[in-house]
C-alpha cells in the first residue's frame, strides 16, 4: 500500500472564509536569519518564528492570557477583545490572538489598562447575557462564567437584562439555540462556514442590533443544518446546546412495563471521564457499563457489534458493486460512500443530491442495532418490541435527528427511540450520584457482548475504512492482513489529515467464503487489482473530495470512501465533552486504538455474535432479502433550496 | 405581493455576473441592481444570488442586513425619503421637518404608506452639512428643507417629478480658496508630469512634499506607496476612499464634482508609482447622484488615453478604474472595512497587521487614499514638493480643505493651512461667539472656548476636514446624545467594546438627560470610554467615545444634575 498522498489542490475548490484570516506566513526555514524574533512578555524572553501570535508566544512562556472568541480549531477573529495586552510603543491595546509578531516587541499582559479593559469587556458581555448560571446547561463548564470568576465580577456593573429577547429555539431534534445567552464570539459562524462548509449562521444586522442569525430567521429544524453539533462544542456559553432527551429516558426507566436497553458507541467511553475531571483519553468502558445498569437500564449493549454488522453489509455492498462494474459491466455508482455518519448523510442529501446513488444503502450501526434489538433480540427473549425502549449513547447530535427519520422503522417500530450524547449521560450519572471513577467494572450484555476492535475503531476517522480493509482483504485473499500491516494496524488510513488516500494491491485471491458464496462465484476478477480508498473528516473536507470526484480528479478512481461529518470522526462529535481541540481528539483516538489492540476480535467477520446472527436470523446472508428490509435504507435528495 | 419567478431571477443574476464578475466581490453591485429591480431583496433573490456565487444564503443576508440601503423585508415605497439625522442637520431644525413629514404622510419613520408610494427613513450624514436639513428622495438631494416645503416635495413626488425638470441643488460655497482649490490644471496634466519621472522619483517627490493622508489619520502617503510598491505581487490595487461619511464633512462631494480629473489623475499616478493595474473608486451610497457623473468622466478619460492601455503613450502602463457604490455604512470609511466591502463582505474592519499595503483587496497589496490626498498628489507632481510644503507646520505640511457647518455666519468649504488656531478659524467663518467646536466629526474632539488657541494639525488636533461650530445656545448633552446614537448605529458590531460599550455610554447620557446619573457611575462610564478607546478593534471604535469624553470633560457642570423637561 502506498503512503498517504497529497491529492487535493487548494486551487480547485472555493476557499470558504467567514472572516478574513490575518496571519503572516511563517518562513519555511525557521533557521534562516531573521526567521525568529525575540519577544519579551512580562519580563520573560523567548524567540519565536516570525508570524507567531502574541498569544502563542505567551503560551510558550507559560503565561496565561484569557481568550474567548479564539479557538484552536478556527481562524483568527479578534472580536471579543478579552485577550488584549499592552505592547510597548503602541497607543492602543492589541488583541494577542490576532497580532502576528513581525519585529522584536515588549509585551505586558496585566497592566492597569489591560485589567480594566478585560473587566469592562466581561461586564459588558454580562450586561446582555440573559439568565443565571444555576439554571444553565453549561454551569461549571462555561468560559464566560470562568472569566467572570477569574476577574472578580461580584455585581453587574453595567446592569443586566432581566427579560429574554429572542426566546429559545428547540425546533431541532439535535441543536437548541438560546440566543439570549449569545455573547457574539462568532465561533459558531466560523465553525459552520469554515470548518463544516454548511453555513447555517452568519452575523446579521449592524451596530448594537448585530446578532447571529440564520437564513430568514428560520428555526433550526427548517434550515440546511446537518445537526453535526460542532457549533455546540465550540460555543463558550450555553447559547447552543443539544436537545436533551434524558427526562424521557428516565420516564421509560421508571415505567416497569418498559424494557430499556442502551447501546454505547465507541467514542463516548474514551471521553466521558472528561466530564468528571479526568484527562482526555481515559477509557472508562467497563465502569460506565456498571453505572448505566445502576441508573436502571435493563441491558447494556455495545454498538461495536452493529459496527461489525455494518462492515459485513457495507463490505458486501462494495464487493457487489465492484463485481457489477468489473465483471458484469453494468452501470453502477462508484466510489461507494460510507453512510455511518448521519451528519455526512444529511450533508450529501442537501448539497450533492445528485450523488446519492454513491451512498451505501446500509444503515448506520446505531440504526442497525435498533432494528436487530426490536426483531431478533425481542424474539430471542420473548419481549414484545412495543415494550422495548432503545437508547443509543452516541458522541453525536446528528444521531438524534437520524433516529427520528420517518423511514427508520422497518421492523414496524422505531429502530432507536432516543439518541443520548456523552454529555447527557454524564448528566444522568451526576443526577444519580454515581461515582463513575470508582464504579466496579462490568462487561457488556450478551448476546452482543464480544469485545471487538474492528467495531471500536469506528470512533476515529479512518476507522470504518480500516475495519472494512481488514475484513474485505481477508475475505478476498484468504490471508491474514497482519502480513501486510503489523498488528493489523492499517496506518495509511489513520491520522488527522483532512483527506487521506491509500491503495491496497490484491496480489492473490483465495476461495470465496461460505457467507458470500451465493453472491459471488469466485475472486479471480480481483486478482492483481488495486483497491483505492480515501478517507475524509469534517464536511469541508468532504466537499473537497466530492468536488474532486465531480471534476474527474484522482479521487474519482477510488472504490470506497469513508466520510465523517465531524473533525476527527466520532471522537470529535458534537455530543462529546466540551472543550475540544486537536490535542484532546488525539488523546481520545489513542484510547480507541488501545482498546482495539486489547480486543479479542479485530476483524468484523470473525465476531462470533455476527456469525450467529447470520446463522440464526439473517439467514439469507449479507445484503440478502431480510437484511435489506431491516438493515438498509434510502435517502432523500433534499437540495439546498429553502424558498 | 408580486409573484417571483425563479427562472427569471436566476437568469438575471447570471446576466449580472457577466457584468460584475463571478466571484464574491460582485455581491454588492449585484444586490444593488437586484434591489433596483425588485424594490427590495426578497428571500428568494438572496438565496439564488448566494447559489450563483457559491456562498451560503445566510452570508448574503448578513451582507444585505449590514448596509442600511438594502431592504430585506417589506417592499419599499416608490419614493424613499431619507432625512439626515446627523448633528449639523439636527442643529438646523431636522426635528420640525421630520414631524411635518410624518404629518403629511400619516406614517412614522421606518414605515411605508399604504399606497406603496412613500417610505420614511432616517439616514446618517448626507454630506450637506452646510445646507441642512438635507433629505434624499431616491437619488435626488434636497437641501435647506423647511417644514413648509415638505408638502410641495411630496406633491412633486406624487406627480412623478422624476420626469419633470427639477432644479439642481445649490452647490456648497467655497468661502476661501488656497493653492489647492485655485489650481489651473487641465485633465491629465498632473499625470503626464508624473510619467516623466520614474516610479521611485514620483514617490520621492511625494515624500519630499511631506504629504500625509487627508482622511484624518495622517499616515505619510509616500510611505504607503513605497510599501505597496515594494510588495511582491503581480496584482496590486489603488482604491480611492470616497466614502465621505464623517458627520460634518462635505468637501469630498465638492471635490468630486469640481476636481474630478485631478483626483482620477492622482489615482493613476499612484497606480504608476506602485505598479497597479486596477483601481476602485468607492463612492458612498448617499452620493449615488454622482455615480453617473463619475462614469462619464472615466469614459472621457478612456477616450483620451488617460486610462486603459499604454496610458498617455507610456508603453506598458495599463490601468483602469471601476466605480463601486457603498450602501450606507459609515464604518466602510475605515480602509480595511472598505476592502471587505469591495470583496463582498460585511464592512467589518480587519485585524491589523497585516496592513492593506501588504494584504489588501483579495490578499493583494492595496493602497487606500482619501479623495483629497489624490488631488494633492496630482498638484504636487506638477508644481513640486516645495510649492506644497511652504504652507503648514513642521509635521503637517500643506493646506487642508475643511467643511465647516453649524452656528456660524459663513458655513461652507475653506482651504486653510495646517497650524491655524481654532480662534483664527472661527474668525474666518464668522462664528466667534461659539462655545465649542467639534473638530474631526463624530469621531473627533469637542474643543471648548478655553482651548481655542489650540491648532488644527496632525500633531495637535487632527481632522479629516469636518468642523462643526456650536453656538452659545446649543445643549451640549443633546450633541453628545446625537453622536452616541450615531456610533451605536454605525458600529460594525463585531468587537465587544464598541458594540456594547457605546450602548452603555448612550444609556448613561439618557440618564443624565433625566438628571438621574450619579457622578460615581459617570466616572465608571468615563473609564469605560477609555477602554473603548484602547481595546476596540479598529479606528472607528477607538475614536467613538472621543466626543462623549471631550463633551463631558468640558461641560460637566452644564450636564450634571439637570431637571428634565416635563413630558
Amino acid at each position: 500500500m502506498e503512503d498517504k498522498e497529497k491529492v487535493m489542490t487548494e486551487s480547485t475548490v472555493r476557499a470558504p472564509k467567514s472572516t478574513t484570516p490575518s496571519t503572516i506566513k511563517t518562513p519555511e526555514n525557521a533557521g534562516a536569519i531573521g526567521a525568529t524574533i525575540k519577544v519579551t512578555i512580562d519580563g520573560k524572553e523567548v524567540r519565536v518564528p516570525m508570524g507567531t501570535t502574541i498569544l502563542n508566544a505567551a503560551r510558550m512562556l507559560g503565561i496565561k492570557i484569557p481568550t474567548l472568541c479564539n479557538h484552536d480549531d478556527l481562524c483568527i477573529s479578534g472580536v471579543c477583545r478579552i485577550c488584549v495586552v499592552e505592547v510597548e510603543g503602541m497607543r492602543t491595546l492589541q488583541a494577542s490572538c490576532a497580532y502576528p509578531i513581525s519585529q522584536p516587541i515588549v509585551v505586558h499582559t496585566h497592566t492597569r489598562k489591560v485589567r480594566q479593559a478585560r473587566r469592562h469587556i466581561i461586564d459588558l458581555l454580562l450586561s446582555r447575557h440573559y439568565g443565571e448560571c444555576y439554571s444553565c446547561v453549561r454551569n461549571n463548564n462555561c468560559e464566560l462564567q470562568s472569566l467572570a470568576n477569574e476577574y472578580g465580577v461580584d455585581f453587574y456593573r453595567f446592569g443586566h437584562v432581566d427579560k429574554p429577547t429572542y426566546g429559545r429555539d428547540n425546533s431541532s431534534y439535535a441543536i437548541v439555540r438560546d440566543m439570549d445567552k449569545c455573547i457574539m464570539c462568532r465561533r459558531c459562524i466560523r465553525t459552520c462556514i469554515d470548518l463544516q462548509e454548511v453555513g447555517v449562521y452568519e452575523a446579521v444586522e449592524r451596530g448594537n442590533k448585530t446578532r447571529i442569525g440564520t437564513f430568514m430567521d428560520n428555526p433550526m429544524a427548517q434550515l440546511i443544518c446537518i445537526n453535526c453539533g460542532q457549533c455546540i462544542n465550540r460555543c463558550p456559553t450555553g447559547a447552543l446546546h443539544a436537545n436533551d432527551p434524558s427526562d424521557a429516558i428516565w420516564a421509560a426507566i421508571d415505567d416497569p412495563t418498559k424494557h430499556v436497553v442502551i447501546q454505547t458507541a465507541p467514542a463516548p467511553r474514551s471521553a466521558i471521564g472528561e466530564c468528571f475531571g479526568l484527562p482526555a483519553g481515559t477509557p472508562l468502558t467497563f465502569e460506565m457499563n456498571t453505572a448505566m445498569r445502576y441508573c436502571g437500564f435493563d441491558k447494556v449493549f455495545d454498538t461495536n457489534f452493529s459496527a461489525d454488522l455494518t462492515i459485513m453489509e457495507e463490505g458486501t455492498e462494495l464487493i457487489l458493486r465492484l463485481y457489477k462494474a468489473l465483471v458484469k459491466k453494468e452501470p453502477v455508482a462508484l466510489p461507494l460512500f460510507t453512510s455511518c455518519s448521519p451528519g455526512w448523510v444529511k450533508y450529501i442529501e442537501h448539497f450533492y443530491p445528485e450523488m446519492l446513488d454513491h451512498l451505501s444503502s446500509a444503515k448506520s450501526p446505531q440504526q442497525m442495532f435498533g432494528a436487530v434489538i426490536k426483531t431478533y433480540y425481542a424474539e430471542l427473549n420473548n419481549i414484545d418490541p412495543a415494550d422495548i425502549v432503545t437508547v443509543a449513547l452516541m458522541p453525536c447530535t446528528a444521531k438524534k435527528f437520524e433516529c427520528n427519520r420517518p423511514e427508520m422503522n422497518s421492523s414496524g417500530f422505531k429502530d432507536i427511540d432516543y439518541g443520548l450524547t456523552t454529555r447527557e449521560l454524564a448528566g444522568m450519572f451526576q443526577e444519580t450520584g454515581i461515582d463513575l471513577l470508582n464504579m466496579p467494572k462490568s462487561d457488556f450484555d450478551d448476546p452482543f457482548g464480544t469485545r471487538t476492535g474492528s467495531g471500536v475503531i469506528f470512533g476515529a476517522t479512518g476507522g470504518v475504512m480500516e475495519s472494512a480493509i481488514r475484513t474485505v482483504y481477508e475475505l478476498v485473499t484468504g490471508e491474514r492482513i497482519d502480513k501486510l500491516f503489523e498488528h493489523a494496524r492499517v496506518i495509511p488510513v489513520r491520522g488527522f489529515e483532512g483527506v487521506r488516500y491509500a491503495e491496497l494491491p490484491i496480489a492473490k485471491v483465495g476461495p470465496v467464503p461460505d457467507i458470500l458464496k451465493h453472491l459471488i462465484p469466485n475472486w479471480d476478477w480481483l486478482k492483481g487489482a488495486t483497491l483505492k480508498v480515501a478517507v475524509a473528516h469534517g464536511t469541508a473536507n468532504a466537499k473537497k473530495v466530492l468536488d474532486n470526484i465531480k471534476s474527474g480528479g484522482k479521487l474519482s478512481e477510488c472504490h470506497f470512501i469513508e466520510y465523517m461529518a465531524c473533525p476527527g470522526g466520532c471522537l470529535g462529535g458534537g455530543g462529546m465533552p466540551i472543550p475540544t481541540n486537536e490535542e484532546i481528539r488525539a488523546a481520545r483516538a489513542r484510547a480507541i486504538y488501545a482498546e482495539d489492540e486489547a480486543s479479542e476480535v479485530r476483524k468484523s467477520y470473525e465476531n462470533p455474535a455476527i456469525a450467529r446472527l447470520y446463522k440464526e436470523f439473517l439467514v439469507d446472508g449479507p445484503c440478502g432479502h431480510k437484511s435489506h428490509k431491516l438493515l438498509h435504507t434510502h435517502y432523500l435528495p433534499r437540495g439546498k433550496k429553502l424558498v | 405581493m408580486q409573484v417571483l419567478d425563479r427562472t427569471k431571477i436566476i437568469q438575471e443574476i447570471s446576466d449580472l455576473k457577466k457584468t460584475y464578475g463571478d466571484d464574491r466581490s460582485a455581491l454588492l453591485p449585484i444586490l444593488q441592481d437586484l434591489q433596483e429591480t425588485y424594490g427590495y431583496l426578497p428571500d428568494l433573490v438572496m438565496q439564488e444570488t448566494a447559489h450563483a456565487l457559491e456562498i451560503h444564503p445566510v452570508e448574503v443576508e448578513g451582507v444585505a442586513s449590514f448596509y442600511s440601503f438594502f431592504r430585506r423585508k417589506e417592499k419599499q415605497g416608490k419614493y424613499v425619503l431619507r432625512l439626515c439625522q446627523t448633528i449639523s442637520c439636527d442643529l438646523a431644525g431636522k426635528v420640525n421637518v421630520a414631524r411635518q413629514l410624518e404629518n403629511e404622510l400619516g406614517i412614522k419613520f421606518g414605515e411605508t404608506t399604504k399606497d406603496g408610494m412613500f417610505t420614511l427613513e432616517y439616514t446618517n450624514c448626507l454630506g450637506m452639512c452646510d445646507q441642512g436639513p438635507a433629505m434624499l428622495v431616491n437619488d435626488r438631494l434636497f437641501a435647506k428643507v423647511t417644514p413648509d416645503k415638505v408638502p410641495y416635495i411630496i406633491v412633486d413626488c406624487r406627480r412623478d417629478f422624476l420626469k419633470s425638470d427639477f432644479p439642481k441643488i445649490v452647490p456648497s460655497d467655497v468661502r476661501k480658496s488656497g493653492p489647492i482649490l485655485s489650481h489651473d490644471l487641465k485633465p491629465g496634466e498632473g499625470l503626464k508630469a508624473a510619467l516623466n519621472h520614474t516610479r521611485a522619483e514620483v514617490i520621492g517627490i511625494i515624500r519630499e512634499s511631506g504629504l500625509r493622508g487627508r482622511g484624518g489619520a495622517g499616515f505619510p502617503t509616500a510611505v504607503k506607496w513605497q510599501l505597496a510598491g515594494a510588495a511582491q505581487s503581480d496584482k496590486k490595487y489603488v482604491v480611492c476612499n470616497a466614502d465621505e461619511g464623517e458627520p460634518g464633512t462635505f468637501k469630498d462631494r465638492y471635490l468630486l464634482f469640481h476636481h474630478t480629473d485631478m483626483i482620477l489623475d492622482g489615482m493613476t499616478i499612484a497606480a504608476y508609482a506602485i505598479g497597479a493595474k486596477k483601481g476602485f473608486f468607492y463612492l458612498r451610497g448617499e452620493y449615488l447622484y454622482l455615480k453617473k457623473y463619475m462614469l462619464e468622466a472615466l469614459e472621457i478619460r478612456r477616450k483620451n488615453n488617460l486610462l486603459g492601455k499604454d496610458i498617455a503613450g507610456k508603453k506598458g502602463f495599463d490601468f483602469d478604474i471601476e466605480v463601486r457604490m457603498g450602501a450606507g455604512a459609515y464604518v466602510c470609511g475605515e480602509e480595511t472595512a472598505l476592502i471587505e466591502s469591495l470583496e463582498g463582505y460585511r464592512g467589518e474592519p480587519r485585524n491589523r497587521p497585516p496592513f492593506p499595503v501588504d494584504t489588501g483587496f483579495q490578499k493583494n497589496p492595496t493602497i487606500v487614499n482619501n479623495v483629497e490626498t489624490f488631488l494633492d498628489a496630482t498638484l504636487i507632481c506638477v508644481k513640486g514638493a516645495k510649492w506644497f510644503n511652504e504652507h503648514g507646520t513642521e509635521k503637517s505640511k500643506g493646506t487642508k480643505i475643511f467643511s465647516i457647518s453649524g452656528d456660524c455666519e459663513q458655513p461652507g468649504i475653506y482651504e486653510l493651512p495646517f497650524g491655524i488656531t481654532i480662534a483664527q478659524l472661527l474668525k474666518e467663518v464668522k462664528g466667534e461667539n461659539a462655545k465649542a467646536v467639534q473638530i474631526g466629526g463624530a469621531s473627533g474632539k469637542c474643543v471648548a472656548r478655553k482651548d481655542f488657541n489650540r491648532t488644527i494639525a496632525f500633531e495637535d488636533i487632527s481632522s479629516g476636514g469636518s468642523i462643526i461650530v456650536f453656538g452659545p445656545s446649543v445643549d451640549m448633552l443633546k450633541v453628545a446624545i446625537n453622536f452616541m446614537e450615531f456610533f451605536v448605529e454605525e458600529s460594525c458590531g463585531q468587537c465587544t467594546p464598541c458594540r456594547d460599550g457605546n450602548v452603555k455610554l448612550l444609556e448613561g447620557l439618557k440618564l443624565l438627560e433625566k438628571g438621574r446619573c450619579s457622578v460615581t457611575y459617570l466616572n465608571e462610564l468615563m473609564r469605560l470610554a477609555e477602554t473603548i478607546q484602547l481595546a476596540s478593534k479598529c479606528g472607528l471604535g477607538q475614536s467613538s467615545p472621543n466626543a462623549f469624553l471631550s463633551i463631558l470633560e468640558n461641560f460637566k457642570s452644564e450636564i450634571l444634575g439637570r431637571v428634565p423637561e416635563k413630558a
